[in-house]
């Protein structure tokens, strides 16, 4: 049995109030609960606060590039689909440079963990808006206000084929700690979008603004029904925020339908011999 | 002997199959093929073309002047008429239209045969194999056994009605025109060969190397390797995956070759500039990752279905920062094999990208290869995975600096440790860090690797032909070996000794040995490439300090021809 000790890296070096101490503790918390250690599980960070959390956080672990932390944790998983793959990004990681990645691992249903850490800003590079950032803020690059209005992680995440899609708070250990384990036994894609204020860049979307906005859903919400789950998704327009497992339905993971042998990892296949027939081809 | 046929038509009527299905009859009946493959970047309308130099001794070439052409439209005879050899035999619809000028007609009632048998337009391609293969003395043996096995699942009635045409065409030779039949297809005693392109060779080298993960974007002209492996799949178990965009393909291969997968990617010059940021984390990283890179002219969109060595100085420069990569360029379709076993060694040895180039005519090209040969050599292969480990203890240090560059590099999943590989500059365990003296510590060690790999794995160029006796000598990489070589022969053939010398391995490069390969300043070194700006030229001034005086550029789209290279004598 591991503990959160053993999951512990080095010191953060996040500010202090940041949202990210609550969910490295969440993330470590879930591992220990579910019976990992870090020698169980790949991780994948992006770039970014978030992203400085490799250092932090044990595992075997990739500290990629800005934008591509899913494209190499889809990687991991086919290669190894033995291993739960975490990636570990940003809203400007996840929505922004590599917002691409994410519209298409939504749609290929890769059985990857997404924990988003949604703070509307970018705190590594000292304050430019996010792609989350409401339309007007102000920002170092955006000095009379952004232009653009806010991506809806949500409603994209169900839109584009995810079969997970949660929303957690920041400042709410147990429900980041229940949620990551509910995305964990989900197998699948599976979004989890985490509310996080940036104490430092970010002076609207506080830990105060967020305990007035955020409720939790319902025991009986129904996370089957898709339209439902659409309509939660958009009160985020209302500045309204559900927090749970807004989504979930079953769909074959993607390589549960890309590697050959469900019962063994593709690194453990063994090598191709039959070289004749392949050069049957070229008779 | 080495004789041209050439089929031509509206693009998207089966052209291609039509030239392939020639050049392997012509094989199996025990000649050696070179073909090449002409259409614009369109899928319907235009033209395309096809043609087959066919020879009694291994080709690698195409040759100046057309033998045979089959007309499937009358723009065929237009567009390609200025090659025709005095006396070449047309194949043409006399209903469609009537070639004129210096040749011999052949007219085949392709019209006429549609319509007795019920035929589509796509037909014609079979009625006019079946005239070809009369016309160079063939029989239709071959092809018949081909229509037997490709429609197999379709049925009797599918197999023989493909028979039918074949015969209609071959008949209206044999019956009409037997006085120009000439024997240049008749069989003869062989030994078995494969019929390959570029392409295919990267992808069965890719097999044979035990690649385990392929990810690409379609590109021409390197999207048939990710088709190809594709169609493979069932077979190899090999995950292929067509990934949103050349970002995803390279960063989804690292994540892959991070988990212990040997991987590989694949696109041409656009595509290879979208993967060039993962290259560079690649380098810090120390993840292998074998890359194709097969080129086509650009800049930007350029003439996507034409030919160039426009990107050897991107390759080596390729990724921001400094850091260790190994750039392999095969001439032919063997070398492709062997470097491609090659460059998936290299990648988990020295834990760097390497970089395997190719161009459309070397991506296309058909050429008839041994089979005996080529089958001793894969067979003889064993992956090398150089310090791989599936196990370690809590002790153990991803980036322990070591004295050959090279570090054990762990399977992620042994229990009693675990570890980060970081695209930050990072301690020996993974760690992120701004020191100064682990960034040096770590800067020299993955420079290291040059000097081990200059000194364990680098091979100088390879010379073509009689280098103590020849004055003069060109010098290339890549596609170019095929005209070179061929030039080399026609030289001796009309006295004249020539040499090549051929650049596989080209970045990095072993000074010394290359200055020794240039020693006799009494030769006339040419060098020739399909570039403008003299690529090959720049990087060895640039590495060895040798320098050209003369220099034989193409770069028009088209390939050099053996004609450009006698020029220079």
């Amino acid at each position: 049995m591991s503990t959160v000790q053993d999951f512990t890296g080095y010191k953060p070096t996040w500010c202090p109030g940041c949202g990210n101490w609550g969910i490295g503790m969440a993330l470590k918390t879930a591992f220990v609960e579910m019976g990992l250690n870090p020698s169980s599980v790949l991780l994948s960070f992006g770039i970014g606060c978030s992203g400085n959390m490799n250092d932090f956080v044990n595992g075997y672990a990739m500290h990629g590039l800005h934008g591509r932390a899913i494209a190499t944790a889809i990687g991991m998983k086919l290669a190894n689909h033995k291993l739960p793959v975490c990636a570990i990004v940003g809203d400007g990681d996840c929505y922004g440079e590599g917002g691409n990645h994410f519209l298409h691992a939504c749609r290929g249903n890769h059985d990857i963990k997404v924990i988003i850490h949604d703070n509307r800003v970018y705190g590594l590079t000292t304050g430019q808006v996010a792609p989350t950032a409401e339309k007007g803020q102000v920002s170092k690059s955006t000095p009379s206000g952004i232009i653009e209005v806010p991506v809806d992680p949500i409603a994209l995440a169900i839109t584009q084929g995810a079969t997970f899609v949660a929303q957690t708070f920041a400042g709410d250990i147990k429900h980041m700690t229940e949620t990551i384990q509910k995305a964990f036994k989900h197998t699948g894609f599976a979004v989890v979008n985490v509310l996080q204020p940036c104490v430092t860049f970010e002076k609207k979307s506080t830990y105060q603004y967020y305990m007035k906005h955020i409720y939790k859903l319902d025991t009986n919400y129904d996370a089957a029904n898709k339209i439902a789950a659409l309509e939660k998704a958009f009160e985020i327009g209302e500045e309204k925020f559900p927090l749970g497992v807004i989504y979930e339905s079953n769909r074959k993971a993607y390589h549960q339908e890309a590697v050959a042998d469900d019962a063994i990892s593709l690194i453990n296949q063994p090598p191709f011999q039959d070289f004749d027939a392949l050069a049957e081809e070229f008779l | 002997m080495q004789y041209t046929w050439k089929i031509g038509g509206e693009a998207g009527f089966g052209i291609m199959t039509t030239g392939l299905l020639f050049s392997k009859i012509a094989v199996r009946r025990g000649y050696d093929i070179f073909d090449f493959v002409e259409y614009p970047s369109l899928i319907r309308g235009g033209h395309n073309a096809y043609e087959v130099v066919v020879s009694d001794e291994p080709v690698t070439a195409l040759k100046k002047e057309i033998d045979v052409l089959v007309c499937l439209n009358k723009e065929t005879f237009d567009l390609h008429k200025h090659r025709l050899a005095p006396q070449a035999k047309i194949i043409f619809d006399p209903e469609v239209f009537t070639p004129e000028g210096d040749i011999i007609p052949i007219p085949v009632p392709f019209t006429a045969i549609l319509q007795e048998l019920a035929g589509q337009v796509i037909m014609k391609n079979t009625i006019a194999l079946g005239a070809s293969l009369a016309v160079m003395g063939a029989d239709l043996t071959e092809l018949n056994s081909i229509f037997a096995k490709q429609f197999a699942k379709k049925g009797e009635a599918v197999i023989s009605l493909n028979q039918q045409f074949a015969q209609k065409g071959f008949d209206a030779v044999v019956q009409e025109n037997k006085t120009h039949i000439v024997s240049i297809v008749g069989e003869k005693e062989h030994e078995k060969k494969l019929v390959l392109n570029g392409n295919e060779a990267f992808s069965y080298g890719a097999v044979v190397a035990d690649c385990k993960f392929y990810c690409a974007y379609p590109m021409t002209p390197a999207s048939s390797v990710l088709t190809t492996l594709a169609a493979w799949g069932k077979k190899t178990s090999m995950v292929v995956r067509h990934a949103e965009d050349e970002i995803a393909v390279i960063n989804s291969a690292l994540g892959a070759s991070f988990a212990g997968a040997r991987s590989a990617v694949g696109s041409s010059g656009g595509g290879f500039a979208l993967m060039v940021e993962a290259i560079s984390m690649s380098g810090i990283t120390e993840l292998p990752i074998v890359i194709f890179l097969s080129q086509r002219p650009g800049p930007a969109t350029g003439m996507p279905t034409w030919t160039e060595q426009g990107d050897l100085m991107f390759a080596v420069h390729a990724g921001h920062g400094e850091f260790p990569k190994i750039v392999l360029a095969p001439g032919d379709h063997s070398e492709m094999i062997e470097l491609t076993m090659k460059a998936f060694d290299l990648a988990d040895i020295y834990q760097v990208p390497v970089i395997v180039m190719s161009d459309m005519l070397l991506s296309e090209v058909h050429m008839s290869i041994s089979y005996d040969k080529t089958q001793t050599l894969i067979k003889k292969h064993t992956p090398n995975r150089g310090k791989l480990i599936t196990s370690a203890d809590e002790t153990y240090l991803r980036y322990a600096v070591t004295e050959d560059g090279v570090s054990p590099r762990l399977v992620p999943g042994e229990s009693r440790t675990f570890y980060q590989t970081n695209s930050y500059e990072h301690l020996e365990n993974g760690h992120t860090t701004e020191s100064d003296v682990e960034r040096i510590k770590q800067v020299d060690k993955r420079a290291r690797k040059v000097k081990t790999y200059l000194a364990n794995h680098f091979l100088p160029p390879i010379v073509v032909g009689d280098i103590e006796k020849a004055i003069t000598v060109f010098v290339g990489w890549g596609s170019t070996k095929g005209v070179a070589s061929e030039a080399v022969k026609k030289a001796k053939g009309m006295g004249k000794e020539i040499a090549y010398i051929h650049f596989t391995h080209l970045f990095p490069l072993d000074k010394t040995a290359i200055q020794k390969v240039f020693s006799d300043a009494t030769k006339k070194y040419i060098l020739v490439e399909n570039n403008s700006e003299g690529q090959l030229g720049k990087l060895l001034q640039m590495e060895t300090g040798i320098a050209f005086e003369h220099t034989l550029l193409r770069y028009d789209g088209r390939a050099l021809v053996v004609e450009q290279l006698l020029e220079k004598i």
